[in-house]
């Protein structure tokens, strides 16, 4: 990865990163932001319109949503920057070897790679999640399936490509071990698209992360999900608004920070 | 080219016929079936649980299981539902009709919007215009589709005091209940692929205007009309067919959730009630049906491009 990652600062990518920061914040410290717990009931001020005692006003049995939204950071994204993490070392690992090493173990994790990318992925999140049952583990476990085979492409192909370059044969002319030419000159070629390959789906794994919460496939209740408060939500959509409003908005807010971040290092100028 | 199809075609066997295998193995690899839900808690009654389990057939081999379905599969049968004791594939081609016309309009509505906004953006690239819809783009790609179809629908209420009949009707039965009871998933999930279009679009444009001939025909003194809308279509037309296709797909699973916000009998929702059921035929049969449409959809592509292409067809 070469710096600088940008060509310029422009006033929409400061206000991409801008937004990351301040989730960033939400998700390292929460408490700093919403005071009032995220979790605990209190029925006597169920469905509260926005105030200035809550904010984004509070749920069926009382909650503040101001607070569930903002601790949500921590759950929603967090599980969606893992889910990926396992899938980019999983599939990138994978992807490498099989691009590098070719023959029959290319064929076959490139058999698997094709029947998982056969799926649409949300149909896909929905039958592993639907099977295992909701649950954080089970949620990172289809996000990850979901994604690894993207991440395999990529690393395969950018293996491939760089495999079939001059100076990988002068390398291994010169007495390189097949590892060393795999850690030293494949690796660091094939990283960057790995890394622009995670920002690019970031904000699509994040909006299936949201859709299986609010099917019911997500984490489990009480834990405030950005999705999962929106599948509460939709029951009580024409009377309490807010309740399905602002977690989308975050949800939004945090996919186009993403969004507009890879747009700029795609066309950055150090080739990434 | 036949050379090419009939690669292709076996490629999609294979990956039709891996996915459902594992679809297979995947639900009979976790605890709970069909049997432990409708003994549910009294289940301790051994006898009961064998007899339905043999009844079900659960209690053969699982390659018996599987080569059984399969075999029956290739003749067309995909069995019946164990709840309803429908048949899967009426099943499948109820829920189909709905879904087919939600993405068939979900299509039209995302082309005719989004496709034009491209093209602007692309032709007027780094002024306000272009600005606005990248922006535009870039909020669509983002929203959650049923958050989209949410807020539509308090907007809705609040704004006209509408929101759409809650029983699904057929476009045969009452066209107009039809097209209202459609217009909400319609627009959330149009929204989000017209966001696709305007972006890739837009792309294609500003590469293209790059080009030597449009240049010559700008430069030939050609109204531009004919320059935007004959030579750069022409050639911007060739990748976008390829793009609906993408397009289709994805329109496919964005069905899943909005069909089970607006409640609308398709195959998301059919998928989502068989895989909460345990409904093995139909979780089976209906996943096959969207892999399949899948497959053929990425073929075509594959063929279209071979088409245009004709670098492609040998490799």
């Amino acid at each position: 990865m070469s710096f600088p990652l940008f060509r310029r600062i422009t006033p929409g990518l400061a206000f991409g990163l801008a937004l990351i920061a301040a989730f960033a914040v939400m998700v390292a410290v929460p408490g700093l932001i919403a005071h009032q717990s995220p979790i605990a009931i209190e029925p006597s001020r169920a469905l509260q319109p926005p105030s200035s005692a809550h904010w984004f006003g509070t749920d069926d049995v009382g909650r503040d949503v101001f607070s569930r939204v903002i601790f949500g950071a921590r759950v929603t994204l967090g599980l969606v920057a893992g889910s990926l993490l396992i899938a980019a070392l999983l599939g990138g690992g994978l992807g490498l070897a099989a691009g590098y090493a070719g023959g029959i173990t290319d064929l076959a994790a490139g058999r698997l790679a094709d029947m998982v990318l056969t799926f649409p992925p949300v149909i896909a999140g929905v039958v592993i999640t639907g099977v295992l049952g909701p649950g954080a583990a089970n949620l990172v476990l289809a996000l990850s399936v979901v994604y690894l085979p993207t991440f395999f492409r990529i690393a395969r192909s950018g293996a491939i490509a760089e495999a079939a370059r001059p100076y990988v044969e002068a390398a291994r002319a010169s007495g390189s071990t097949e590892f060393a030419i795999l850690r030293r000159h494949i690796f660091p070629n094939v990283l960057p698209l790995v890394v622009l390959q995670y920002v690019i789906l970031f904000p699509l794994a994040l909006q299936i992360e949201a859709a299986l919460g609010f099917l019911g496939l997500g984490v489990a209740p009480p834990t405030p999900d950005w999705g999962a408060i929106l599948e509460q939500g939709k029951n009580f959509i024409l009377v309490a608004w807010w309740l399905s409003l602002w977690p989308g908005l975050f949800l939004l807010a945090s996919a186009v920070a993403v969004g507009i971040l890879g747009r700029a290092l795609q066309s950055g100028p150090g080739g990434m | 080219m036949l050379g090419l199809i009939g690669r292709r075609l076996a490629a999609a066997a294979v990956a039709a016929f891996l996915s459902a295998l594992a679809v297979f193995l995947l639900m009979r690899a976790v605890p709970g079936d069909i049997v432990g839900q409708m003994l549910g808690q009294s289940g301790n009654d051994r006898t009961a649980e064998a007899a339905l389990r043999t009844f079900f057939g659960l209690d053969r081999p699982l390659y018996l299981q599987f080569g059984d379905w399969l075999w029956r599969t290739l003749q067309g049968d995909l069995g019946a539902s164990w709840y309803q004791g429908k048949r899967v594939t009426a099943m499948i081609g109820e829920a189909f009709g709905v879904t087919l016309q939600l993405a068939l309009m979900t299509l039209l509505v995302s082309t005719l919007v989004g496709v034009p906004l491209g093209m602007l953006a692309g032709i007027r690239a780094g002024s306000k215009l272009d600005a606005a819809i990248q922006a535009f783009a870039m909020l669509g790609l983002s929203a959650p589709v049923f958050w989209t179809g949410l807020m539509l629908l308090v907007g809705a209420v609040a704004a006209f005091g509408w929101s759409p009949p809650f029983a699904w009707m057929g476009p045969t039965e009452d066209l107009a209940d039809n097209l209202s009871i459609l217009l909400l998933p319609v627009i959330s999930l149009g929204l989000l692929q017209a966001a696709a279009y305007a972006q890739f679009v837009r792309g294609l444009m500003v590469a293209e205007l790059q080009r030597d001939h449009i240049r010559t025909a700008i430069a030939k003194g050609l109204p531009p009309a004919t320059v935007y809308g004959v030579h750069a279509l022409r050639n911007v037309l060739i990748p976008l067919t390829t793009f609906v296709g993408l397009i289709l797909v994805q329109i496919l699973g964005g069905v899943v959730v909005i069909e089970s916000l607006f409640s609308l009998p398709g195959l998301g929702r059919l998928i989502l009630s068989a895989l909460q059921g345990r409904d093995y035929p139909v979780v089976q049969g209906a996943l096959l049906f969207v892999v399949l449409i899948a497959i053929t959809v990425n073929l075509v592509i594959d063929l279209l491009y071979g088409l245009f292409d004709p670098r492609v067809r040998g490799g």
